[in-house]
């Protein structure tokens, strides 16, 4: 701990191992964790069918699709944001049993596991085939959109670590850049909840927006399908505001959606640094919260970016990428869950509306400045109509 | 139910709370782990063993 206190988990340590703890404290916890991520995912190797997962899948087959979409796909149900879920459901109910906390804290060491296997799925080269004025306006309007999201925090008066976690997931357009920054940014997990919910439910409404926007310029399908996954991301509601535009569009925006994909450690990264540098240049401000308690830039990101460049040169090869990612799919299902039984309904409404508001706030420059931007490209033939 | 019950037990240890040496360990098993993972699964298939 600070201050030269030696901790007891210090004066008990034998190596680094002693994180471990012993099999019989952290069982429990690491059970809980187990039937949580299983009734939550289909995870890899487990032919269990009552999970969450298939339960909303089913939902959707009643629903029916919206533009191609199902609903919970909309809504970003992914292997995170099930066992989150349940876990918050469990945790709020019936409470955390103190026996599975020891457990639980494997989440601490999950999350760096789960982020080093994730590099091998952001290969770069994939999103050659579009060209460099694509790729440039995805990369272009992911540094500015965290940039700008971190510079309108202040006038906002959002905690610069909920700035941070909106910062990585509106920018990259995927809300789980969020949860691989809470380690780094060391956020709350309330704060990175509630920024999740307003990334998601601002995709909500710019999915319903942007095709509306988009149809006062006279852009070819094409770039209404760039405009879609650059403008509101998140997966399938780029997906859906690029349906409602037409099929073509649609289409448009399935391939174009790789070149939001690739760059997307660059986005995590980019927040991460620039918030690490700020916090190094004001060691005594009490108002920089961000990465407060990271004493140097974390070995384990070091291998992280090691991985990425590997997997950029093509080291990781299809089925090896594909099994690790299956790894991945396991550590975070069990990671989540044991984030969602930290979290109560108080931690997330304590983190305000604040986040909300610099997030549409954000978004909204964001949509704007894009579509003027394509316009201007689409005039000076610099992106084909 | 307040909000530190959801993470603290009765000895006072908070599993949320990532600080120190304790969080320097985790990270590096966290990382060990995941380079021990990723050089089997690679190189397993470098070696045609699935």
């Amino acid at each position: 701990m600070a201050g030269g206190v030696i901790t007891i988990y210090e004066q008990t340590r034998k190596s680094f191992l002693s994180s471990l703890y012993s099999f019989k404290v952290v069982l429990p916890g690491l059970l809980a964790m187990l039937f949580i991520a299983v009734f939550s995912n289909n995870l890899p190797g487990v032919p269990n069918p009552f999970t969450l997962e298939n339960l909303f899948r089913w939902l959707d087959g009643v629903i029916g699709p919206l533009n191609h979409q199902p609903f919970f796909q909309i809504l970003n149900s992914n292997f995170v944001w099930n066992p989150l879920l349940m876990g918050f459901i469990i945790g709020n109910i019936f409470g955390v049993p103190h026996c599975w906390k020891r457990g639980l804290s494997y989440i601490h060491i999950l999350m760096p596991l789960g982020i080093i296997m994730l590099a091998p799925h952001f290969m770069i080269g994939h999103a050659f085939k579009l060209g460099f004025w694509p790729i440039a306006l995805c990369a272009g309007f992911m540094l500015l959109t965290a940039t700008a999201t971190l510079l309108l925090a202040k006038l906002f008066k959002v905690d610069d670590r909920q700035a941070s976690i909106i910062a990585g997931g509106l920018s990259t357009g995927d809300p789980h850049a969020g949860i691989i920054l809470m380690p780094l940014i060391k956020a709350k997990g309330g704060q990175v909840i509630n920024a999740s919910i307003g990334v998601i439910g601002f995709g909500l409404i710019s999915m319903l927006l942007l095709p509306g926007l988009a149809g006062f310029f006279d852009f070819p399908q094409t770039y209404i399908g760039l405009a879609s996954v650059i403008g509101v991301g998140n997966g399938h509601q780029a997906l859906y505001a690029a349906y409602e535009s037409g099929y073509e569009a649609g289409r448009y925006a399935l391939w174009f959606d790789v070149g939001r994909h690739v760059i997307m450690p660059a986005g995590f990264l980019y927040v991460f640094i620039a918030m690490f540098i700020r916090k190094l240049r004001r060691p005594d401000d009490p108002k920089v919260q961000a990465t407060r308690g990271i004493d140097k830039f974390p070995v384990w990101l070091g291998v992280f970016i090691c991985a990425w460049i590997l997997a950029c040169l093509h080291l990781f090869k299809e089925p090896a990428h594909h099994a690790i990612f299956n790894m991945v799919q396991w550590d975070f299902s069990l990671a989540a869950a044991a984030l969602g039984l930290s979290i109560s309904f108080k931690d997330i409404a304590a983190a305000g509306v604040r986040g909300f508001i610099l997030t549409i706030v954000t978004g909204i420059l964001r949509i704007a400045l894009l579509l003027a931007v394509i316009a201007v490209c689409v005039k000076a033939g610099l992106l084909q109509a | 139910m307040g909000t530190k019950s959801h993470t603290v037990d009765d000895k006072g240890f908070d599993y949320m709370a990532n600080t120190g040496r304790e969080e320097k360990d985790r990270d590096t098993c966290g990382m060990l782990l995941a380079i021990i993972i990723m050089v089997f699964l690679t190189l397993s298939q470098y070696l045609g063993w699935y």
